[in-house]
């Protein structure tokens, strides 16, 4: 195990942020830590650092226990924070070469890690820049880069991608998944669904500082009751028709609203060439029409009933 | 990797503009003020000889001893007055009209003086004309009770004058009233290097900016970081203070006395003072940068208000009534011993405000090191 997080407390005064957290991430995992703000994301990932001091648990990282003073670990790991953390006086060329010399004494090993690193974000244009020069994508990008640099064998990643433009944002996972490849076990935390399933191989649903739920993303989707969920633009569905529609075989709800039909199924069930049969034999017009299989919201959703940006 | 982090904070200082402005830039501009509001100080409180006119007439040129005694009092570098012989009282009354003159003398049966306002200069005409009279009156009732006097030496008596006290300079540096004024500005100097002390911290402290977060995640001890951060520091505080030192001694020709290596080290020895207060200020005060700069702030403009930047007495009445509060205002430590420096041959009063203000550092500095030296943080 790369990391093992064992029946974790973090209180802040009477409020619980960690409640007995417990996880574990196997090496070259892409391992996601999904939840909403305030869900004890960022907190767990300061305990699993040192950072944050905590009243019970254990953490091992690499095996060992992790401590401010295990160095031998901590030169295995990099961080990118939720906060861009540079020097605003520093170049972007000094800035990386800065933490990467604080993990690699040799300078002409440095050179070249810092030279790849500035090749792996595409920052190879902007090199003399300051900080407040770049823009907010490329500024993520060079907080990427100072904390990957050094080619640690975990990575850590806090919500790398806030605030940061689609383009951006892509190149950043194609990145994470790059550095991947490389062979570094990579934990990447964030409240954006979308991102977690596109990279993570295994994911965790914190919210209140609570596991409520962890496996693939096939596995998390397959504990909901929910399947398939079918959309339809309509003019106009009359209120016998709705009834039929929820009555009709494998279709769990049927609503209808703003002239748009949300139908949807029992778990495994795939209704979408009965629904369209229903509107062809009903006469029903209808518009644009798609089906979606179940998301991570929609597992955090019947877990907790609430959105997971809520 | 002390040089790595040595050389990276550096680079990150030096190119902090607006602290490189406040501690460098503006005392070297506050001095150059300074020096522009008070050098004609020292000029004003010496002696200026000034004008006066006696009118002439048959019995000013008769009386020789008076004549004699007017024109010694006006000639030569030590004189006190300017004389010029008016042709008549008209002429003398257009003169003071004209403010040409202080004032004029008139000799007749008695000796006069005309004036047309009150005043130092006209106080100092009278009194010389008073001393006049009473010698006068005296060397006459002397001659009159015993006439063999005069061949006993009375009159080379009468011109020498004996001190019953001793007089024992503590210095050969002469009195200057200003250069308080530089010895505060030199010490608020040495305590602005706090802001430099206060970015290390900033820059170590998780819990304060990220970046400092990503560096306590490193494999680097916490403390060998900040040492090498804060040595940048001291570098670029003492050069500052050097160059200041430099600007004032040979830019505006302050003299700070023939203890000039004594000066130099006093000033650094200030500048690690107010390093490791601006750290320990830091360290200290919870909350964002800003907070911690307006405390750095108020202590380092209060110490120096109390040292007697803005009000040159303010140090005295302190000294004079609040004693415990110049041992411990590190800003007055340094101007005293500054002063001390100057004004005194001997090093003992030098020596006790050097001494307190090592204890001063080291307090902070012992202060700084167990705050800093905790490694995990109860929240961030």
């Amino acid at each position: 195990m790369v990391i093992k997080v064992n029946n974790l407390v973090k209180r802040y005064g009477d409020l619980v942020a960690l409640d007995h957290l417990s996880f574990e991430v196997g090496e070259g995992e892409v391992f996601g830590l999904l939840g909403p703000n305030g869900s004890g994301k960022t907190t767990a990932i300061n305990c699993i650092l040192s950072l944050l001091k905590y009243d019970k648990g254990e953490i091992e990282i690499f095996g060992k226990p992790m401590s401010p003073t295990a160095y031998d670990i901590k030169r295995e790991i990099g961080i990118i924070m939720q906060n861009v953390a540079v020097f605003e006086e520093l170049t972007v060329y000094e800035n990386i070469n800065y933490f990467c010399g604080l993990y690699i004494s040799d300078k002409a090993e440095r050179k070249r890690l810092v030279e790849e690193a500035i090749d792996f974000v595409g920052l190879n244009d902007f090199r003399k820049f300051y900080p407040k020069k770049l823009s907010g994508g490329l500024l993520r990008r060079l907080n990427i880069a100072c904390g990957v640099a050094h080619k640690p064998k975990l990575i850590i990643l806090d919500e790398p991608t806030v605030a940061v433009d689609p383009q951006s944002r892509n190149k950043i996972l194609e990145g994470i998944e790059q550095l991947n490849r490389q062979g570094a076990t990579i934990v990447y935390t964030s409240h954006y669904m979308e991102e977690v399933e596109q990279i993570c191989s295994r994911i965790v649903i914190l919210d209140k500082g609570k596991v409520i739920a962890s496996g693939t993303k096939e596995e998390l989707k397959s504990m909901i009751s929910l399947g398939e969920k079918i959309t339809a633009e309509l003019f106009s569905l009359p209120a016998e028709k709705l009834a039929m529609l929820r009555k009709m075989p494998g279709v769990a709800s049927a609503e209808y609203s703003d002239r748009l039909l949300v139908v949807k199924s029992e778990k495994g069930k795939n209704n979408l060439e009965s629904v369209l049969n229903f509107l062809h034999s009903e006469n029903i017009r209808y518009g644009r029409i798609y089906s979606e299989l179940p998301t991570l919201n929609d597992v955090f959703l019947e877990i907790t009933g609430k959105q997971l940006r809520d | 990797m002390f040089s790595h982090i040595f050389i990276t904070r550096l680079k990150c200082l030096l190119r902090d503009r607006q602290l490189v402005f406040w501690t460098l830039l503006f005392p070297i501009l506050l001095g150059v003020f300074f020096n522009m509001a008070f050098s004609n100080l020292n000029k004003e409180e010496t002696f200026q000889a000034f004008p006066i006119a006696v009118v002439q007439s048959d019995a000013y040129q008769k009386d020789t001893a008076f004549r004699t005694v007017l024109e010694s009092v006006s000639k030569g570098s030590g004189r006190i007055f300017d004389l010029t012989v008016a042709e008549n009282r008209q002429a003398a009354d257009k003169l003071l009209a004209e403010n040409k003159i202080k004032g004029y003398i008139t000799v007749g049966d008695e000796i006069g003086m005309t004036v047309k306002n009150s005043g130092l200069y006209e106080n100092i005409l009278k009194a010389f004309l008073d001393s006049y009279r009473h010698t006068a009156s005296s060397v006459s009732t002397i001659i009159k009770t015993d006439p063999a006097a005069v061949g006993r030496g009375l009159l080379n008596d009468l011109g020498a004058q004996k001190d019953f006290t001793r007089e024992v300079p503590i210095s050969s540096a002469k009195p200057d009233n200003i250069l308080n004024y530089f010895y505060a500005l030199l010490a608020m100097t040495c305590m602005y290097g706090g802001f430099w002390g206060l970015k290390e911290i900033t820059d170590i402290q998780a819990n304060l900016s990220p970046r400092a977060a990503r560096v306590n995640v490193a494999p680097v001890h916490k403390l060998k970081a900040f040492l090498s951060g804060f040595c940048a520091a001291l570098l670029i505080q003492s050069a500052e203070i050097l160059v200041l030192l430099a600007f004032l001694m040979f830019g505006l020709h302050i003299d700070f006395g023939t203890k000039t290596v004594y000066v130099v080290l006093t000033a650094l020895a200030g500048g690690l003072a107010g390093l490791s207060l601006g750290a320990f200020i830091s360290a200290l005060i919870r909350g964002g940068e800003g907070i911690k700069v307006a405390v750095l702030l108020a202590v380092s403009m209060t110490g120096s208000f109390l040292s007697g930047m803005m009000y040159g007495d303010i140090k005295y009445i302190i000294q004079q009534h609040v004693p415990i509060l110049s041992y411990l205002n590190p800003v007055n430590l340094l101007t005293d011993a500054f002063y001390s420096l100057y004004y005194y041959d001997t090093f003992g009063r030098y020596a006790l405000n050097m001494g307190l203000l090592g204890v001063s550092t080291f307090i902070f500095c012992a202060g700084t090191y167990f705050i800093i030296r905790r490694q995990k943080y109860a929240s961030l």
